[in-house]
């Protein structure tokens, strides 16, 4: 009786050590509640969370597929996404911008600062909006010398990919906070 | 934090409600399904129905057709969605601003759904002004919206108290003032009367005197006015130091926690700092400011007209090319300090993993990182000091074309006859004072902000309603029955720990509590002590509702100890007693003596006077928690909390320990949270906490007949 539970602790270590991949022959659905489901090695999960391993240096390579419930257990890793079907492709892609909700600013329009805080009028590329920044502490990071992730007061990311991009005028609005 | 927001008109019109149909929460979402940004769309939750009202058109759920909400947070938002037939289904995506506002509403839906009507209410402040997009600075309104004149009302409200000195500071301010701008005139008279031909030694040595004392007067009374305000402002922001940290001992834990951790320390700490830094640099010399600026400007257009408004124009030109020349320094300084962090920490971070970096032979790849931050650094401190140096003489610089353009016109004037040469002399120091204090001027409106943040930071928490210990509460010696009638409690309000928890405890059972860490074990003690309130449900004790028992009298009645002890500085006696002041040497020996702790106790050269915590004397871990069980022993408590009082210990500590806890626990209701379920053996049920909820609970038989999570783990501790 004792053996047989440590047998389940056994097995369970055992299947945490091993790298599952998901190939091309697993397939994604989108689902009408507005989820992700998957069948793989002859199961079929109503609802899969995607998580990306390399969220800055590699957003769509290696993407973790875990369960939604039993704790959220990786199923297995999907390698690169861009060699995955079509349709799989599309429903993980919809799912990657809903979770890892990211906008990117295309365009500087203003920032203003004022006592303590800089309030960013941007375009990205989920559209148009503002947001605030507290010059105190550390919201922006550098992913390279580049790349930028500001970090408003709400938590909310934004990317900058490529700084030498951006206008003269945009890049003197944005100098004092690099 | 706003639940229920106003709705936009074509969303009332949309929106049909039954009758009897009562909208509860009312909250926008700003992500629309292809996740972009969207505008003017609402999640309207009521008495029976939830309406998702997006791009005009409305879906509309049943809340009986519902079994589960939840708000799940992502990175960058977060999303709700709701349980219904068995599938989950997307509700809403919004960004993280709504994090917290959608974990409440998640929450009233659940309420909705269990058949109950109480509205969650969140007690949260809003981060961003839903007025005027500004960021609040952790008050409770935004002080740019609550109106203009707020400075002067809460700078009033600081120096209410301070009256008199108050007084004393602005007739020093005043006399700072005259006796500056005298100067000049005096000097003029000196220049026109005296030195010209015919003028006698005498009455220059008068003017002279006169120069001499007006001098040392404005040196006496700026000192004494400094003086008295860095004086008051010490004074005051110490008074609200005291008063702050008043406050922070009487309220509640919930309060502390909604906070940022350093946040009101910073209160404390940071914001009555600048009170006083503010009195001793800015105020002092505000109204003198002032006073002279304004002077200054008249007299020099009384002086000369035509040169004043020449000045007047110059003195815009060169406090714009200042204030930037003073943009550029604190930017290019606040880089060079970040450069400096890094250079820092990267030290650190070597030195401190000096063992890993040998034992893989990094040394030669770490010393050429750090080189390369290195020089970095030195670089910008490079072009920093160069730019740091020209900075002072090119402020000079401007300052001096000024009085060279004075002079220029001026001394047109004066060959024309229009002016005197003294007058001219008066007309450049007034000129001078003027550049000197428009810089200073310029910066006022940043200080008073930052003033009035703080000020409006240490209100906050002062206005704080404590709940006053209300009279009605009730005070009876515990029989230790303990009802948890569906608890529900979360230290962030969008992340439930413990969730329902319903059970009945008899008095003098004992409880043993297993679980996974971070599962919500010293949560549930952290209720039963009393630090959190439900935020849902409630926790009975006796039948009676614990928010209605008064405070003290709980506390009086309740022992803990816990796996980390707390011991005061001071002396073992101090510290057994501090759970009943009151307590005689015998009762405090007998404790001693339960606890197993008196014969150590004893062998110590210092005896119970020995004194320990910080600087004092080291205990050893097992004898701190056995002074930790004499404490919790002496009061004679009801209802005892045991936190791993014996995780960290050795066997042995252990056994005595147990031991002590044995005699401790009979007849008392007991809480024990235990990993080594061989300290459980005596509890009469076990209460399994898994996934926010009670998973299993029962006694040990029982549970083990289960082969569920306990049987699990009492297996494989047995095994090992």
């Amino acid at each position: 009786m004792a053996e047989n539970t440590l047998n389940i602790y056994e097995k369970k270590a055992e299947e945490m050590t091993r790298v599952t991949m998901i190939t091309s022959d697993d397939l994604f659905r989108q689902t009408e509640g507005g989820f992700l489901s998957l069948d793989a090695g002859g199961r079929h999960y109503d609802r899969v969370r995607v998580v990306r391993l390399f969220p800055f240096s590699d957003a769509n390579k290696y993407l973790s597929i875990r369960e939604y419930e039993n704790e959220g257990r990786e199923i297995g890793i999907i390698e690169d996404l861009d060699a995955m079907p079509g349709e799989s492709k599309k429903a993980i892609e919809h799912q990657l911008t809903l979770s890892y909700f990211t906008p990117v600013i295309i365009k500087i329009i203003n920032i203003k600062d004022e006592y303590g805080y800089a309030y960013f009028h941007v375009m990205t590329d989920k559209g148009e909006c503002r947001f605030a920044i507290n010059m105190g502490s550390n919201a922006v990071s550098k992913l390279s010398d580049t790349r930028l992730i500001i970090m408003d007061v709400d938590e909310n990311r934004f990317e900058i990919r490529d700084v030498d991009a951006l206008s003269h005028k945009e890049k003197r609005m944005l100098d004092m906070f690099l | 934090m706003i639940l229920r927001y106003d709705l936009p008109k074509e969303a009332e019109n949309k929106i049909s409600l039954s009758s009897g149909e009562k909208i509860y929460y009312a909250v926008p979402f700003d992500i629309d399904e292809n996740g972009n940004w969207t505008k003017d769309s609402y999640i309207v939750v009521t008495t029976l129905k939830i309406h998702v009202f997006s791009a005009g058109d409305v879906r509309t759920f049943s809340i009986s057709d519902l079994e589960s909400a939840k708000a799940e947070p992502g990175v960058g938002g977060g999303v709700l969605t709701v349980k219904m037939n068995g599938q989950h289904r997307v509700l809403a995506h919004y960004s993280s601003g709504h994090l917290s506002r959608y974990a409440y509403v998640a929450r009233g839906i659940n309420i909705l759904i269990s058949g109950r009507f109480e509205e969650v209410i969140s007690n949260e402040y809003e981060k961003i002004c839903p007025h005027c997009g500004r960021v609040i600075p952790g008050t409770k309104t935004c002080p740019k919206c609550s109106g203009e004149g707020r400075f002067l009302g809460v700078f009033l409200k600081m120096a209410g108290p301070y009256k008199k000195h108050f007084f004393w500071i602005f007739f020093l301010m005043i006399m700072a003032a005259v006796t500056t701008l005298l100067n000049p005139e005096v000097q003029k008279h000196l220049i026109n009367n005296v030195l010209k031909e015919g003028g006698d030694m005498k009455t220059a040595m008068i003017f002279l005197v006169l120069m001499f004392i007006l001098s040392v007067s404005i040196v006496i009374v700026n000192v004494l006015k400094s003086n008295a305000s860095a004086r008051l402002g010490s004074k005051i922001a110490s008074d609200l130091r005291g008063q702050l940290f008043e406050k922070y001992q009487k309220l509640p834990l919930s309060f502390i926690n909604d906070r940022r951790p350093g946040e009101l320390l910073n209160r404390i700490t940071q914001d009555t700092r600048y009170i006083s830094d503010f009195m001793a640099d800015v105020f002092c010399n505000l109204f003198a400011v002032f006073f002279i600026f304004i002077w200054d400007v008249i007299f020099m257009l009384v002086i000369n007209t035509k040169l004043a408004l020449i000045t007047f124009i110059l003195v815009p030109v060169v406090s714009v090319i200042m204030i930037s020349f003073r943009k550029t320094i604190s930017r290019i300084f606040h880089l060079q300090y970040k450069k400096n962090d890094d250079v820092s920490s990267d030290l650190q971070d070597v030195i401190s993993g000096m063992r890993v970096v040998k034992t893989y032979g990094k040394e030669k790849e770490e010393s050429d990182r750090f080189k390369a931050v290195a020089v970095d650094f030195a670089l910008i401190q490079k072009r920093n000091e160069r730019f740091w140096a020209m900075f002072d003489f090119i402020v000079s610089f401007l300052m001096g074309m000024g009085v060279v353009i004075v002079v220029y016109f001026g001394g047109l004037d004066v060959f024309e006859g229009s002016m005197s040469a003294g007058e001219l002399y008066q007309f450049i120091t007034y000129t001078l004072l003027l550049f000197q204090y428009v810089g200073w001027l310029g910066r006022l409106p940043r200080e008073i902000s930052r003033l009035t943040s703080s000020l409006e930071r240490i209100y906050d928490i002062l206005a704080q309603d404590v709940e006053e210990e209300a009279s009605d509460l009730k005070e009876f010696e515990i029989k230790g029955e303990i009802t948890f009638d569906h608890a529900t409690f979360g230290y962030k309000s969008y992340q439930p720990v413990l969730e329902d928890i319903n059970a009945v405890i008899k008095p003098g059972e004992m409880i043993g509590i297993v679980g996974a860490s971070g599962t919500g074990k010293s949560t549930l003690i952290n209720l039963l002590m009393r630090l959190y309130e439900t935020d849902d449900g409630r926790i009975l004790v006796d039948g009676v509702d614990m928010k209605d028992i008064s405070r003290r009298s709980y506390h009086s009645q309740l022992g803990v100890v816990l796996q980390e002890t707390f011991l005061f500085s001071g002396t073992i006696l101090d510290n057994i007693r501090f759970s009943k002041p009151d307590a005689t040497i015998h009762e405090i020996i007998k404790a001693a003596k339960l606890a197993n702790a008196h014969d150590f106790i004893t062998m110590l050269p210092d005896g119970y006077n020995t004194y320990v915590g910080e600087k004092g004397y080291t205990l050893s871990g097992g004898e701190r928690q056995r002074i930790a069980i004499a404490r919790a022993i002496l009061p004679d408590p009801n209802i005892l909390i045991l936190d791993e009082a014996t995780a960290s210990l050795d066997t042995e500590n252990e056994f005595m320990i147990q031991k002590a806890l044995e005699r401790l626990t009979s007849g008392k209701t007991t809480f024990a949270i235990a990993h080594r379920l061989s300290t459980l053996k005596n509890a009469d049920r076990i209460m399994v906490i898994d996934g926010h909820h009670i998973a299993e609970i029962g006694t040990h038989s029982e549970l083990l007949s289960r082969k569920g999570i306990y049987y699990n783990l009492y297996n494989a501790q047995i095994q090992n």
